[in-house]
């Protein structure tokens, strides 16, 4: 038993690394390209709410108003996308019998956990800096909600994952289905305050409710009417749980 | 020692259904240094590929309680964008050895230079072939997967990788598919003949290679 944890720490973590040279190439600047990207949308919206002159939904930070939605929903679309071709790409490794499929899918929510708990400090502590933002009201509360947004991530990106394996046509389904998130998931709006009619069909995006439950973190008074957080967390939970359930059962006809 | 329990192995390829192995219960027992023969398309590499643990049966159970290398002289297994070092390195830590006397054995013995800092797509197949020859060689496996020795590098490097093999098996062992009598002889004690979907041991070279002469 201990040798088989130990095992699979091993190849987890060796598999992470190679993710981690994969996805960034040899130099240390490319660590910079994954916070640059966030950064870049973020100053995009800020300038934009800017330059038509408006206040920001709530509190007087707009690039935390903003950063609170956009890391959740970055965080969630990098681990639903980077997954989907975690099995294609990862064909050769399968020649060392100690590395299964589901270990490729391991590492590199791993890795992007990772890059998205340095890219949140970062973040934070930057706007804190430049009294963009307060210190977090219940930094608990953003904790939970993001190893949730891994977890979403993750359940969606092994359902992709196969999918793709099956007919890479599912990309563009995927990209298809997406694409709303950004209009859906409350980054320029206070949900709470939206019509009733809009509520009813926004209350059913799990990422929705990640947002907020971020934004309750991070704002003193932050008292969202929308947020269920029993939602996104059993939508995770299940999702996770058919994507692994599928790969185990459909493992020796993918083969 | 390699055991496979009632294993069926069944392939389905393109709407053909091609039947390798057959209900096979049969054990690769420890310490012998075992040759595998049978004509061409009888199954086998993917038997092999099965010893190695990279193919699962359709049905039935594999067991294996030693070290069992990849199938050798099969660069498969590298990735083209990192270098020979990176791909050292990370064979090396899946195996639980220790990285860096894995590279040094490695730089010893594939002889590849500056070459191992540079991208594996660089590489010709011949480099590839030496890196992935270190590489097990440095692994330390128990029972080492060999299909076809083929002549890797210059006349110097093959004698050296021939020696370097025959070391090995004083304390390791091999599992090799030939169809050349002399290398078989040169490395086995018994065999094993693939044949109609089942194996059949042969605790004698000689029979095998009769038997192998008479059916295939």
């Amino acid at each position: 038993m201990f040798r088989l944890i130990w095992l699979q720490i091993r190849v987890v973590s060796a598999l992470t690394l190679r993710e981690t040279r994969m996805t960034f190439g040899t130099s240390h600047a490319g660590y910079l390209w994954a916070i640059v990207q966030p950064l870049v949308s973020i100053s995009f919206l800020v300038s934009l709410f800017y330059l038509i002159g408006r206040q920001s939904p709530y509190g007087t930070s707009l690039a935390l108003f903003f950063s609170t939605a956009i890391l959740t929903l970055e965080c969630y679309n990098k681990l639903s996308v980077s997954l989907m071709r975690a099995f294609t790409s990862n064909k050769s490794l399968l020649t060392y019998p100690m590395i299964k499929e589901t270990d490729t899918l391991f590492a590199r929510l791993l890795l992007i956990a990772c890059t998205f708990i340095v890219i949140d400090v970062v973040f934070y502590t930057g706007l804190i800096l430049f009294n963009l933002a307060t210190l977090p009201a219940h930094p608990e509360k953003i904790v939970m909600a993001f190893l949730a947004t891994c977890a979403l991530g993750f359940g969606v990106g092994t359902i992709n994952a196969i999918m793709y394996q099956r007919n890479q046509a599912w990309q563009h389904f995927e990209k298809t289905l997406a694409r709303p998130l950004f209009f859906l998931s409350g980054v320029f709006y206070i949900p709470s305050l939206m019509p009733p009619e809009a509520v009813a069909v926004l209350r059913w995006n799990p990422i929705l409710h990640l947002v907020e439950w971020t934004r309750e973190g991070y704002y003193a008074n932050y008292q969202s009417e929308v947020l269920d957080i029993s939602y996104p967390l059993s939508v995770a939970t299940v999702l996770v749980m058919v994507g692994l359930f599928w790969e185990r059962i459909s493992r020796k006809q993918r083969a | 020692m390699i055991s496979f329990e009632s294993v069926t192995k069944i392939y389905n390829v393109k709407n053909v259904r091609k039947l390798i192995l057959d209900d096979v219960s049969f054990v690769f027992e420890n310490r012998r240094n075992i040759a595998i023969m049978g004509h061409n398309g009888a199954g086998k590499s993917t038997l092999m590929r099965m010893l190695a643990g990279i193919e699962p049966a359709t049905t039935g159970r594999i067991g294996r309680d030693e070290k069992v290398s990849w199938p050798m002289g099969f660069s498969a297994g590298f990735n083209g964008t990192m270098t020979g070092v990176e791909n050292a390195r990370f064979v090396a830590r899946i195996y639980g050895e220790n990285t860096e006397s894995v590279l040094e054995q490695v730089q010893d013995f594939a002889e590849l230079g500056a070459s191992l800092d540079l991208p594996i797509s660089t590489y010709s197949s011949g480099m590839k072939a030496r890196l992935a020859f270190g590489l097990s060689l440095a692994v330390n496996f128990e029972c080492y997967l060999i299909d076809e020795i083929t002549a890797v590098g210059d006349r110097r490097f093959k004698k050296k990788s021939e020696a370097a093999l025959k070391d090995k098996i004083r304390d390791a062992r091999v599992i090799m598919i030939s169809h050349s009598e002399k290398t078989i002889r040169d490395y086995c004690d018994s065999g094993v003949l693939v044949y109609g979907s089942k194996l059949y041991f042969y605790d004698d070279l000689d029979d095998l290679i009769a038997d192998y002469r008479k059916f295939c």
